[in-house]
């Protein structure tokens, strides 16, 4: 591996890693070289949630000469019933680490906006009968949006995080040559010289940012970052994209991080262990309704509200029916929901047709700038704005070479997309409606939309 | 390790352990059973409870052992339940929307706010176990002066015909001020002599949270004249959980949990043997080496105070022998904590508590510091794991965190 400094829009340096084989459009840069800066280092804020992840990626920056500031976003301090919010102790481990690390630690408050883009919206989800998740839109609204532009008028140069993500640049000269290179290993990526070479003289933010899957396929988590700005990721690190769960976890420990040994938070931060369901029941009033069999409409029992149920969930369903003939020990599976009329239809048939679908359609599209699969002409797609990129989505194409998630850490799917729908090869299990599908070509997320 | 945070946690000391132990396994039986060394078991339980209430010039009839402090203080504004419910005149609850609950303390706890608007004084540096219980009965705060002590003024114009219960602790958590309370007592005593000449029958009572002062300070509840005393066995070298509310005879309270009727049926629930035996045993061995340890701290707290550099000492006077509170003006105190934690000396900002949800410190707050004091804020609690050698070192070891962190935010001075 090589390592260039080029320099920023406003002469300050960031280190580049690049391949070295002649020609192609992509360089993932997961985790920036171990170059250290002699002087004036570049500026970076570092999101630290006081996990093991967060702390790495600052340590790692640390060595990697950047003058690093942590921040712990707090975005969220309330506690629920029976769930004390862990707040305090998360920013106590993060700050622990700062210290250790020995650079500046702050905190900042995004609670008041956490609360109206990303519970709100949240809350209005649910409402509506869809399934959202709320961890694409902090990062979309505040991680990648509120932090990095306070960020940037702190005079920072990066932000960066504990995601396992990572990004790659390309530019005009490249873009689209021979589609996203697919390989496994970064380090043998076929783009390098050709597309870098004229580096140098271009200011990053010229260059269009990609959103690379991690190397970790098991962490990768592009499926939240796939509607972060061109902006942002244009001037965001993830100094662990490039390495395994395991190295990060054995990383803190040789360098005596306490959280190494830290308990991972699983599902929403601000749920915690105590589920959505108990806490929508804080927020939404609802009343309870039927459950109705889909086949026959006859009522099996009672919800608690409409809202509280996925489709394609077994758990939770309280069926009072006859014996032998409604609970004869098979689980029925909600298929079908009517909000307006607070009715949850179920069905014990795993064929049914509300449950496997092999198309999708998709809402609020968002694709990225930069390559896409056997697209438009290269210079077409040379434009670097989400509109544009856009306008320029593959809509005729029936491009073979995306894979779709629809949940993270799913298998990727091949697909096809005209632009609207989703297309599979064979009957999927439906997500439910207000997830996101993410599309990829490669290691290279493209974008994706909510599921209508 | 050098451990400097006495106030949050004590050892169980050593004589504590070896007295407890016998009490879970051999010793183990129920008090309340009837054969003969159940009996035994009862009446050692009492003798223990004995050894506690004397400490405090106290009956052991006079205290209800409870699951430690916090549940003590909690214990004794129940007082204002037995009150409201019981007594006649303007004070009188309404009826309550949660009317079936009303007979239980949560349900007059929760009805307990509003109305009662004037029946609850207490200090505003108060610990929250206090504080978030005289905040329910929607009580009033008696404000400190800049030296921590009571502003004995403010609490004199705030006493009215309303006023039943008064809370000031003895000895400050975080600062370790020890408030002048047999003035209080007598305020009191002097309150109810009026009460009873104008014929007006609500009652005054005066509560104190002793729970830091037991192995400092001589106490005795007839001298502050004081109606409830809480004590806590886990910051005198004795268990945790374990607590104990002295409740002058006259005094009505409302349990918080009903059941057998132990505890003179205001706490019941199999009583917890081995940890009042441990109780007792920490409250002799406090009793008996109170003023050499007052002199010992003393000593280390000179020590301290000549070998830091760059502070200001915020608890000049009237302060527990054991407490040290500096503050370093423009470093942030919590980063002290992990400096020093990495070198094995464990020491407290303001207040644990505060710390530990983000807030900054009350009682910091109430003596007049400014934001920056009480983030450079940082608590020393002396105790029995430490020797002179040691504070020697704490010294040296906090000078150099403190340097390090002015290099940091290069600021020499």
């Amino acid at each position: 591996m090589m390592t260039k400094t080029m320099p920023l829009g406003d002469g300050s340096l960031a280190p580049v890693v690049t391949g070295l084989a002649p020609s192609s459009s992509v360089v993932t840069s997961g985790s920036p070289s171990r170059h250290r800066f002699q002087s004036s280092a570049p500026t970076v804020f570092v999101g630290m949630s006081g996990g093991v992840d967060s702390s790495v990626a600052a340590m790692l920056l640390v060595e990697q000469g950047y003058d690093v500031t942590g921040v712990y976003m707090k975005n969220w301090s309330q506690d629920l019933p029976g769930m004390k919010c862990p707040w305090a102790d998360d920013l106590a481990d993060a700050k622990r680490v700062a210290v250790k690390l020995g650079i500046p630690f702050e905190v900042w408050d995004f609670e008041k906006e956490y609360r109206e883009k990303v519970v709100e919206y949240m809350l209005a989800e649910f409402k509506k009968g869809n399934t959202p998740n709320p961890d694409i839109m902090c990062n979309q609204e505040i991680k990648f949006k509120l932090f990095f532009e306070k960020a940037m008028e702190r005079g920072a140069d990066f932000i960066a995080t504990g995601h396992y993500a990572r990004t790659g640049v390309t530019d005009d000269f490249c873009r689209g040559g021979s589609g996203a290179w697919q390989g496994e290993d970064e380090r043998q990526n076929p783009c390098g010289d050709r597309g870098f070479g004229r580096a140098p003289e271009q200011k990053l933010s010229d260059r269009t940012p990609v959103l690379v899957r991690a190397v970790d396929e098991n962490k990768d988590q592009t499926y939240f970052l796939y509607r972060i700005s061109d902006e942002a990721l244009a001037r965001t690190l993830f100094p662990i994209g490039d390495m395994l769960k395991p190295e990060v976890k054995k990383l803190a420990e040789e360098k005596g991080l306490h959280n190494a040994y830290k308990k991972e938070s699983m599902g929403v931060c601000f749920v915690g262990e105590v589920g959505m369901k108990d806490f929508l029941k804080e927020y939404i009033d609802t009343k309870p309704g039927e459950i109705r069999r889909v086949e026959d409409d006859k009522v099996l029992g009672v919800h608690e509200g409409a809202v509280f149920y996925t489709i394609g969930q077994r758990h939770g369903l309280y069926l009072d029916g006859e014996k032998g003939t409604v609970n004869d020990g098979l689980p029925y599976y909600v298929v079908k929901k009517d909000i307006a009329k607070n009715i949850v239809y179920v069905s014990k048939n795993l064929n049914d047709g509300n449950l496997w679908v092999d198309e999708l359609e998709l809402k609020e599209l968002l694709f990225r700038s930069g390559p896409r699969p056997a697209g438009p002409s290269p210079r077409a797609a040379g434009a670097n704005s989400r509109a544009a990129a856009l306008r320029n989505a593959p809509s005729q194409n029936k491009s073979s070479s995306i894979q779709v998630r629809l949940r993270h850490r799913a298998p990727l799917i091949p697909a096809e997309f005209d632009g609207k729908k989703l297309k599979f090869a064979s009957k999927i299990k439906r997500p439910a409606s207000g997830q996101s599908a993410v599309i990829y070509a490669g290691e290279i997320c493209l974008g994706g939309g909510f599921i209508a | 390790m050098i451990y400097l945070d006495h106030a949050a946690a004590t050892p169980v000391s050593s004589k504590v352990f070896e007295a407890m132990k016998p009490y879970f396994s051999d010793e183990f039986f129920n008090p309340s059973s009837p054969y003969l060394p159940a009996k035994k078991v009862a009446a050692e339980y009492e003798a223990a409870k004995g050894v506690i209430a004397h400490a405090i010039g106290a009956k052991g009839s006079d205290i209800v052992i409870t699951a430690g402090a916090t549940e003590a203080n909690n214990l004794a504004f129940t007082v204002l339940n037995t009150e409201l419910i019981f007594c006649s005149g303007p004070r009188r609850s309404r009826p309550s929307p949660r009317g079936e609950r009303a007979n239980s303390a949560m349900g007059a706890l929760r009805n307990a706010p509003s109305q009662n608007i004037n029946s609850v004084l207490y200090l505003v540096t108060e610990h929250d176990s206090v504080r978030n219980v005289a905040k329910q009965y929607g009580g009033q705060e008696i404000k400190v002066l800049a030296n921590g002590l009571v502003d004995m003024a403010d609490l004199k114009s705030k006493i009215t015909d309303e006023t039943m219960l008064i809370s000031v602790s003895l000895a400050n958590n975080e600062i370790g001020v020890i408030q002048p309370l047999a003035e209080i007592g007598a305020l009191v005593r002097e309150v109810r002599m009026d009460r009873l000449k104008r014929d007006i029958k609500t009652p005054i009572y005066l509560h104190s949270d002793a729970s830091q002062a037991l192995n400092l300070l001589d106490i005795n509840v007839a001298r502050l004249g004081v109606d409830f005393l809480t004590l806590n066995a886990a910051k005198v070298y004795g268990p945790k959980g374990v607590g104990a509310l002295y409740v002058s005879h006259e005094v009505k309270l409302q349990p918080l949990t009903t059941g057998g009727g132990q505890e003179r049926g205001l706490r019941s629930g199999t009583e917890n043997v081995p940890g009042v035996i441990g109780f007792a045993t920490a409250v002799e061995e406090a009793k008996k080496h109170l003023s050499s340890n007052r002199k010992k701290y003393s000593e280390y707290r000179k020590i301290l105070l000549d070998e830091l550099q760059g502070y200001e000492l915020i608890n000049k006077k009237h302060t527990l022998d054991n407490f040290v509170v500096l503050c370093y003006n423009g470093i942030d105190a919590e980063r002290l904590i992990f400096l020093l934690e990495e070198q094995g000396v464990y020491v407290a900002t303001g207040a644990a508590c505060a710390a530990s949800k983000g807030e900054k410190s009350h009682v910091l707050k109430a003596i007049g510091l400014s934001d920056t004091q009480i983030a450079g804020s940082l608590r020393i609690t002396f105790g029995e794991t430490n020797t002179p050698e040691q504070i020697h070192e704490a010294a040296r070891i906090i000078n150099a965190a403190v340097q390090l962190e002015r290099e940091r935010i290069g600021n020499d001075d």
